[in-house]
């Protein structure tokens, strides 16, 4: 069955070339992707139990709320406590990684990203 | 300021050329090439570069031995040193004689690009009115007795702004004492100071005056400006170490050394040059080049960083917007009418690639987009980065255009960026919603250097390092 990945980030370019990266899992069924602009609609939809999914994939800073505090509110809630969360961010400074780490993310990846490197890693993640 | 001279250091015949290629593209810079550390020197002492890109690992002579007798002889010059071994030692080797940054093979041609731009406005904000002030009557209020040199910034828009920020930032690691709130609050002042004087008058001057123990930092308005209270309050905190005069404020920082210069002595003891020699400044000046009689070193980009946050507080949309003149607003809310255009001309680009149609675009959008911007005080690298795009598509016009592929995923990826742009501008300019702008300005400059990443080619994301990976938890 197709693993769902989401990916939550303020910009479409961002959203776009991510997609564009993952176009080959997407095109042979691997995984399904959907994305957010807001992450407050996505944790919406992830408490009511409209979404669901098998890897996430996060920016840190958007305008509504913050991709570490997303994390942590998804992070608190037993049915995704085990669900691995990516962060995508053009933040690199340790204070954030290590508040990442302590929030229980798998990852840190950061922006621009290689695209090979996302794949490589997602696959590695998913298991695929 | 004549053309920059950038001299690029490497035994291999093939990293040299590649370079040439990267550096070409930019205007403003004469290029020598050295193949190894000690044709380096002889260039330096003949042709006097004023930035080198340099190999580390070389024949004869290696990077860190010409580096170190280079910043010796010209401590002016600014040497970027480029390895393909990660080495933190050597990097602390190279910092701790002056070399300005450190950057890993395989070379990013958009980073070293960027690195020898800032350097470029660094070096050009130096030149100032350097020989119109004389250089004996001291102007600041605090003290007559200064040292011969002072260094003059000409302030008149956000990159100039920058530019201090990053000088006194360097000066404040380098030689200040100052206590750390206090410099925080210095900072503050400078920059509210900065604004106020852009946005009433146009353009103002900054000079800075030293003497071995203190630096003076005097801010020279066109005519009087008037004061938010904020402004006030940081001025008062500095309590006797700033004077509000009628045209000019005068602030005062102490410098680390407190004791007398017997300079030859105790300046060889510290790691690092604390001060400049003047007897090591004389050469340049004799040179009719004074503009670039001081030493410089570059910001780190994590220390670029730094000093966005600390020099540039959380500034929310409304606050924001409060700020800037109605006349830089009206062009941001004017870009409204672009749009469309913006979507119209990728479309045109798409049905006929020619290379009239990418520069339609270019040159008619990104480039009102890039002008616009360019008067916002925190975008900088916003418009940094469309006017780089601007220039990566015309330099790749026709990979675009004779690959129907790239053109495809080039506008699909350029339109999203369009949306992007379109919600950057009804969240802070129109909705005044967003709660801290300055994110969106690194934001957006990924963006645009991934978009170039994945149209310029994937080759560079073959490597094997792991610089650009997911790090695991």
């Amino acid at each position: 069955m197709a693993k769902r990945v989401i990916i939550v980030d303020d910009s479409r370019a961002v959203i776009a070339t991510a997609e564009l990266a993952l176009e080959a899992l997407i095109g042979s069924g691997v995984i399904e992707f959907k994305s957010y602009l807001n992450p407050a609609e996505l944790l919406g939809n992830l408490q009511s139990g409209a979404e669901n999914f098998d890897l996430l994939i996060s920016d840190v800073n958007m305008p509504e709320m913050n991709g570490l505090d997303l994390a942590r509110s998804i992070k608190s809630d037993e049915r995704f406590k085990t669900k691995p969360i990516i962060i995508l961010t053009t933040e690199s400074s340790e204070e954030l990684k290590m508040k990442g780490k302590e929030i229980g993310v798998t990852g840190w990846m950061v922006k621009p990203f290689n695209d090979e490197k996302l794949v490589k890693s997602l696959k590695m993640v998913l298991g695929v | 300021m004549d053309n920059l001279r950038l001299l690029i250091v490497d035994d291999v015949e093939d990293n040299r050329m590649l370079l040439q290629a990267i550096c070409r593209k930019m205007e403003g810079f004469e290029i020598e090439e050295a193949s190894d550390g000690i044709e380096a020197v002889e260039i330096a002492e003949q042709w006097h570069p004023h930035i080198i890109l340099m190999d580390v690992m070389m024949p004869r002579m290696d990077g860190f031995q010409a580096s170190k007798i280079i910043k010796e002889r010209y401590p002016q010059t600014i040497i970027v040193a480029l390895t393909a071994v990660i080495d933190p030692n050597m990097e602390k080797n190279m910092a701790s004689i002056g070399v300005a940054a450190y950057i890993h093979k395989p070379v990013d041609k958009n980073l070293i690009r960027f690195k020898l731009q800032s350097f470029a406005a660094l070096l050009h904000s130096r030149e100032g009115e350097f020989n119109k002030l004389s250089t004996k009557e001291a102007v600041n209020l605090f003290s007559r007795d200064i040292r011969r040199f002072k260094t003059i910034f000409e302030i008149s828009d956000a990159e100039s702004i920058m530019d201090f920020g990053n000088w006194i930032l360097i000066r404040h690691d380098e030689t200040l004492n100052v206590p750390c709130r206090r410099m925080d609050i210095a900072l503050e002042l400078f920059y509210e100071l900065m604004r106020q004087g852009i946005r009433q008058s146009g353009s103002m001057n900054i000079i800075v005056e030293e003497n071995y123990e203190e630096l003076f930092v005097t801010l020279k308005f066109k005519n009087m400006i008037d004061l938010h209270p904020k402004t006030e309050a940081l001025f008062h905190e500095l309590g006797e170490n700033a004077i509000l005069g009628e045209e000019c404020a005068y602030i005062r920082l102490t410098m680390h050394s407190y004791e007398k210069p017997d300079i030859t002595a105790k300046e060889a003891d510290k790691p690092k040059p604390v001060v400049i020699q003047e007897a090591k400044v004389e050469p340049i000046i004799e040179q009719a080049k004074p503009a670039i009689a001081k030493e410089v070193k570059v910001l780190e980009t994590n220390e670029k960083e730094m000093l966005r946050q600390s020099f540039v507080r959380k500034t929310s949309a409304i606050e924001y917007v409060q700020d800037i003149g109605g006349d830089v607003l009206d062009e941001i809310r004017d870009l409204e009418s672009l749009d469309e255009e913006w979507i119209e001309k990728l479309q045109a680009l798409e049905t006929e690639p020619t290379l009239e149609n990418i520069r339609q675009f270019t040159d008619n959008v990104l480039g009102v987009y890039v002008r616009a911007i360019n008067n916002l005080f925190e975008f900088t690298a916003l418009a940094y980065a469309l006017s780089s795009l601007g220039s990566f598509l015309k330099e790749h016009a026709d990979a675009i255009i004779t690959d129907p592929k790239k053109l495809k995923t080039l506008v699909m990826l350029t339109e999203h960026l369009g949306s992007d742009l379109t919600s950057w501008r009804d969240h802070i300019f129109g909705l005044q919603d967003t709660a801290d702008i300055h994110y969106l300005d690194s934001s957006f400059f990924s963006s645009c250097m991934q978009i170039e990443q994945i149209i310029g080619n994937k080759e560079v994301a073959s490597n094997d390092d792991d610089d650009d990976g997911m790090e695991f938890f």
